[in-house]
């Protein structure tokens, strides 16, 4: 059903986008579950456009590159995930440089989320593991996913069944506060738990 | 000639330069003072809609090994042409290099459409620098970079001077880590669209994309082998960032770490064997593995975290990012020496890649995109409108 929609989204989207060479193509693999997932923000369609060299619509200079995150400008502001999604803090886990340990203090959050979870069996959440913005990106990609692996870890502790967790970890790409401060490093070292 | 002049001189013609595409700035923040070779060059007559000779006085000048002088100045070499509408596709362009004493090194014309000035431009300026130097110039070479976030992310590819950026990719999820295939003709990267990481790749000139890998977990730091047939990259599917590589024809990517610390950004040296970042002995350093894995050979000391290694196109370098101090730099370690070397000030640089010649490490800062050559003598910065990450610069090629 997913696919048709995407194939779908794609046939819009060149019709609509004529002039453009080569729409992105989803073409998964099937090892992947293509169920969705109740709790994780749907795919609106297709997220993603590719083009031909010197073909996309419309050229560089009409695309916004400021590069301004939804954060931007919004330090101090927990929860307020740039690109979209907005956790409460009850849901958010934070960790100290270059750390993937859980905090004392965190572990209220996790459990009442664990419980949660454990009671609504047909909940699934997404663990989303983040980082401040130093270091390397991928290799903070993977201390991303060590951070949401710890919360996965307490979570299952408490009874919650493994297939009922998804982890993610967008490093630094999506951070919560854009500002060069040990403020908006704090924010954005996090576990975003979403459902 | 007097510095002042000449520098006023060099500001003219980066301000033509940059009045006609607004969008560009050059900064060149380090330069070889008073040792770059001497090159007079003349504003090109005849009409054409585009500054040729500002064009190429200013990709001399960022080579940082040649200084272009005004026209008339006593220079050990000097340039001079024509750009005319004519020929059988409307413009001749034409021009001579020529020494003191008068011999001519180069006299070349080109017959090229009004939108091929800018890369006949470009292709002029490496014809002067590859006679004057025996390096081939990196003028007509173009860079991938990642822009955007918070909300829309762009995978764009411009000219290496900045000019002429197209947008190959956009999406609503976060884009990383683009590389070149060694013909030019690929990009592979890391797409999130779906909310999950994929490894696709990309040909650049039809647009058209293939799913390499997307495994439950990290689906990351793609590089591509030498031969172009086979991609390395991470992934966590079984617990944990190992290093994979994948032939282009097979369909499972096989293993080659096993460990429990975090292994990531796999690249190729020429004889096949890969470096890589492993956090195992407790901060991030680069590692060394055969074709096949294998025993990991460490191979930095210096400072408290390198990550993110680039192997340039002979194998004997590693550029890498480096901490020390608390800063981040861009360093180079040289195989064959065993020299570790700090190429920059320092503070948030990341991502090196190497030119295609060997000679420069283009990067980003954090905010914009710098580069600095492998001896650490130039540095400039690159800046295109809005923020640019993930530098990858092109093979020669297409």
């Amino acid at each position: 059903m997913q696919c048709f929609i995407r194939t779908l989204m794609a046939a819009a989207s060149l019709a609509l986008l004529a002039s453009c060479a080569s729409t992105g193509e989803n073409t998964d693999q099937t090892e992947l579950d293509a169920t969705t997932q109740p709790g994780v923000t749907a795919q609106p369609g297709q997220e993603a456009y590719s083009y031909a060299y010197g073909q996309a619509p419309g050229g560089y200079d009409s695309y916004d590159t400021s590069g301004s995150s939804a954060g931007a400008g919004q330090a101090g502001r927990p929860g307020q995930g740039a690109g979209g999604s907005v956790v409460s803090a009850d849901r958010i886990v934070y960790f100290d440089f270059d750390q993937a340990d859980i905090r004392p203090e965190s572990q209220t959050i996790i459990e009442s989320n664990a419980r949660y979870l454990a009671g609504n069996p047909r909940i699934i959440t997404q663990l989303e593991g983040h980082t401040d913005d130093r270091g390397s990106r991928e290799y903070n990609i993977a201390l991303g996913e060590r951070r949401a692996n710890a919360v996965r870890q307490v979570m299952s502790a408490m009874g919650v069944p493994s297939q009922q967790i998804r982890v993610v970890s967008y490093g630094e790409e999506r951070p919560a506060a854009s500002g060069p401060d040990e403020q908006s490093y704090a924010l954005n070292r996090r576990v975003e738990i979403v459902y | 000639m007097n510095p002042t002049l000449r520098l006023l001189w060099l500001l003219i013609l980066l301000l033509a330069s940059s009045l006609a595409h607004a969008q560009l700035t050059i900064d060149i923040t380090k330069g070889i003072e008073g040792k770059g070779i001497p090159i007079a060059i003349a504003p090109f007559g005849g009409g054409a809609p585009e500054d040729i000779a500002g064009i190429i006085a200013a990709n001399l000048q960022r080579t940082g090994k040649i200084a272009p002088q005004p026209p008339q100045t006593q220079a050990d070499y000097s340039v001079t042409g024509q750009a005319s509408p004519g020929g059988s596709r409307g413009y001749i362009v034409q021009f001579q290099l020529n020494d003191a004493q008068g011999g001519q090194l180069l006299n070349l014309s080109f017959d090229v459409p009004a939108n091929q000035l800018r890369p006949v431009a470009h292709r002029i300026s490496d014809l002067i620098y590859e006679k004057l130097t025996g390096e081939k110039g990196l003028a007509g070479t173009r860079i991938a970079f990642v822009t955007g976030g918070g909300g829309s992310w762009y995978l764009a590819v411009a000219d290496v001077d900045g000019q002429n950026p197209q947008v190959i990719l956009r999406s609503g999820q976060p884009i990383m880590s683009p590389a070149w295939s060694p013909d030019g003709s690929k990009l592979a990267y890391v797409s999130f669209e779906g909310r999950r990481p994929q490894i696709i790749v990309q040909d650049v000139y039809s647009g058209a994309r293939r799913v390499v890998s997307a495994a439950p977990g990290i689906n990351g730091a793609p590089s591509w082998s030498p031969d172009g047939q086979r991609l390395a990259f991470t992934l966590s599917k079984d617990g944990n960032p190992e290093i994979y590589a994948l032939g282009l024809g097979a369909q499972s990517p096989v293993r080659l770490t096993s460990n429990g610390a975090i292994d990531t950004e796999p690249v190729w040296l020429p004889d096949g064997s890969i470096v890589f970042t492993s956090d195992r002995g407790g901060s991030p350093q680069l590692y060394r593995i055969g074709a096949g894995g294998g025993a990991a050979q460490r191979l930095t000391f210096e400072g408290d975290y390198n990550a993110r290694p680039a192997v340039s196109p002979d194998g004997r370098y590693i550029a890498m990012m480096h901490r020390r101090g608390g800063r981040f730099h861009i360093a180079v370690l040289d195989l064959q020496n065993r020299q570790f070397r700090v190429l920059t000030p320092g503070g948030t640089d990341e991502s090196p890649s190497f030119a295609p010649n060997g000679k420069m490490i283009i990067y980003s800062n954090g905010q914009r995109l710098a580069a600095v050559s492998v001896d650490g003598a130039v540095r400039q910065d690159v800046v295109l409108r809005g923020v640019a990450r993930d530098p990858a610069w092109a093979p020669y090629g297409r």
